[in-house]
């Protein structure tokens, strides 16, 4: 490249380039909605037509016509308040699904946080490990998700005798809250610690089958970060635990940002969800129950986007950008 | 690596050096292996490598159960000795289900269903992430808006409300009112797309079927990551806009392509919530139809229940036996595409 060549044209042709510059910068903006059309004619044509719908229908009762049609008559707040008094159910399984949401993210997002530094070290078997891991994402869905819902077979295989919903679930837990609390019993910590840690150990099924998106998320997040850096640590002298926490942990932070709000969405859309499916048995239930289940969705989508906002908030305080350029 | 910054440190200083190698061989070995540094790294690895077969068995076992089990006849269930072996084993509740259910019919139109909709969900997405990731127009941001939000809402919200649409779909009364003027004595000014392909594959093509906001907002992270000097250069040698996503861009996203269609393929593949919403009993026979106690089958026995559980957790193994085949085979490009993908952006 000779500097004086270069320069020498470019003052010249500054007021052609500079048009021509500006037509492709139209050009391509018109290229970009082209690009973008099939989702804007989606939107326009279905999906919004449908949002609103579902919201007129939660404000209305629904009945079909004999002509094959639908009729809707407006009915107010009545079917929000139906959801959140009449039906005492659903209140109830409402905070305790919310309640175990709020326990289940940060759960999900420290094991998928550790297994995904524990897979991006090398050893044996590596890819063997990150291919098993990664099975769930794929079969743990659908169908497999909705059969695992209540599983005769893994209570008789691990117990012996046909799990009749009594006494026998101790048989089934890896470890029960009575072990943990003598064990823990000299030390200062409530009784509510000893119970959370006693859950997420007990329900290690569900978590793993839960965090392999989020796995990759972090795994993809690690290989991301230079390791001269990691090197400069080494001889600096600084320690695993050191590095971890000031080097990994701060350039990990905003992976883990997108790992919880992918949680909270992913545990609040997903079929096994009993909010979910108790909607979906208030939807097959009767005619009536279409507009009811369709109010409960909307009142169950309004708390969660109040939780992730919640969650946004809390976790962006410490999320550490990496300017880039 | 460690070793050689370890020598790197003495042969800053020559003494040290000295001293370093008048230590004999044993005793340096001693020196390396009874540090607290190595015991601490050995305890790691064993811990690790017990961690991760225990968490690897803890996904695989439910396969060991519902294999085992489904090899069971109907008295190994009432045999309270009879563990993961049967002792009878039969191959009878496969057989039921393959012919009682329709197998065969079942997977022939899931799979093409499931090809179908992938393909065209994976080119859209692609080429919406393009739009957003690599153009400036007014509303992108807008429109990147709306993505994450049919990533947030749940699609239990507009159950009712999507079934009406595709039950008496119109596209802002423009059916119906061409129904008026050439059909007025028609009853339904409308189409009913319930029973045919047509709900999923006019959702796929819009950028708006399962999980496809995901989709979109990954090629939008990939492609941030393709340096804009690729495009510049094409432009100036005369391509187009197109010409160049085509030819020049999209060869390059084929594995994060591979990717999300193993993404859309078995997660349409498994569905059982449009399947549901959208094909009723009068339509096409598909998999999530497969799980249920064919109607011949004999199952009074004391161990009813357990029976019936193992007869549908059968008929779910052979809904993800094809699903694990092709999973064998694409595994490996599978985690490759997700590591190159960029999520991280």
């Amino acid at each position: 490249m000779n500097n004086a060549a270069t320069n020498a044209p470019k003052a010249v042709m500054t007021q052609p380039t500079k048009k021509r510059k500006a037509a492709l910068d139209s050009k391509k903006a018109r290229a970009g909605w082209f690009f973008v059309l099939p989702f804007v004619v989606g939107m326009i044509a279905i999906y919004i037509p449908i949002i609103f719908d579902s919201i007129k229908i939660s404000f209305n009762s629904l009945s079909i016509t004999a002509g094959g049609g639908y009729k809707l008559t407006f009915v107010g707040w009545e079917n929000y308040s139906d959801a959140l008094f009449s039906d005492t159910e659903f209140a109830r399984i409402l905070t305790e699904s919310i309640k175990q949401l709020v326990l289940d993210v940060p759960a999900i997002v420290i094991f998928a946080l550790f297994m995904a530094i524990v897979l991006n070290q090398k050893m044996i078997g590596r890819a063997v490990f990150r291919a098993i891991f990664f099975v769930p994402v794929i079969i743990s869905t659908g169908i497999i998700d909705s059969l695992d819902q209540d599983n005769a077979i893994y209570s008789y295989m691990s117990s012996g005798s046909i799990d009749t919903g009594g006494n026998t679930s101790s048989a089934t837990e890896i470890i029960s809250a009575m072990d943990v609390s003598q064990l823990l019993g000299n030390m200062v910590v409530g009784t509510e610690l000893v119970e959370y840690v006693v859950s997420i150990v007990n329900g290690i099924f569900n978590i793993v089958n839960r965090s392999g998106v989020q796995m990759l998320v972090f795994l993809a997040g690690l290989q991301s970060i230079n390791p001269s850096i990691y090197e400069s640590c080494k001889i600096e002298g600084a320690t695993p635990w050191e590095t971890f926490w000031k080097i990994t942990f701060p350039m990990i932070s905003p992976m883990i940002l997108v790992n919880a709000v992918y949680t909270v969405i992913d545990s609040f859309t997903s079929e096994s969800n009993q909010v979910m499916s108790y909607i979906n048995n208030v939807y097959l239930t009767a005619s009536g129950g279409r507009v009811l289940s369709t109010a409960m969705s909307w009142i169950y989508f309004m708390l969660v986007i109040l939780l992730l906002g919640l969650v946004a908030l809390i976790f962006s305080s410490f999320v550490f950008y990496q300017r880039k350029d | 690596m460690n070793n050689q910054t370890a020598k790197k440190t003495y042969t800053h200083n020559a003494d040290q050096l000295k001293e370093y190698k008048k230590i004999g061989f044993w005793t340096r070995l001693r020196l390396r292996v009874f540090s607290v540094n190595f015991l601490v790294q050995v305890i790691w690895k064993i811990f690790r490598f017990v961690l991760l077969i225990g968490i690897s068995y803890i996904i695989i076992y439910p396969f060991f159960t519902k294999i085992s089990s489904s090899f069971f006849s109907a008295t190994d269930f009432v045999d309270t000795t009879v563990k993961l072996i049967p002792k009878n084993p039969t191959l009878d509740t496969y057989k039921y289900i393959i012919i009682d259910n329709d197998y065969f019919e079942r997977l022939f139109n899931t799979a093409w269903l499931s090809v179908l909709t992938a393909l065209i969900q994976t080119m859209i997405t692609a080429i919406i992430g393009y739009g957003l990731a690599k153009f400036k127009f007014k509303g992108r941001g807008l429109i990147f808006a709306l993505v994450v939000l049919t990533m947030v809402i749940p699609q239990r919200t507009l159950m009712a409300s999507m079934f009406m649409k595709f039950r008496y779909f119109d596209f802002y009364g423009i059916i119906g009112l061409f129904n008026q003027i050439f059909n007025p004595q028609n009853q339904e000014p409308w189409i009913d797309m319930i029973n045919t392909h047509w709900p999923l594959l006019l959702l796929s093509l819009t950028g708006l079927g399962f999980k496809n906001g995901l989709y979109i907002f990954i090629f939008r992270q990939f492609y941030k990551g393709v340096p804009d000097e690729l495009e510049e250069a094409a432009y100036v040698d005369g391509s187009g806009i197109f010409k160049t996503y085509f030819r020049i861009i999209l060869p390059l996203t084929i594995p994060m392509m591979v990717t999300i269609f193993m993404f859309a393929f078995s997660w349409q593949w498994t569905d059982t919530f449009y399947s549901s919403l959208f094909y009723t009993a009068a339509g096409p026979k598909l998999l999530p139809g497969l799980i249920e106690v064919p109607s011949t089958m004999n199952t009074e026995t004391v161990a009813k229940e357990l029976y019936e559980s193992a007869i549908k957790n059968t008929a779910g193994l052979l809904v993800i036996l094809p699903l694990f085949i092709v999973f064998l085979f694409a595994q490996n490009a599978l985690v490759e595409g997700i590591e190159r993908s960029g999520i991280v952006g």
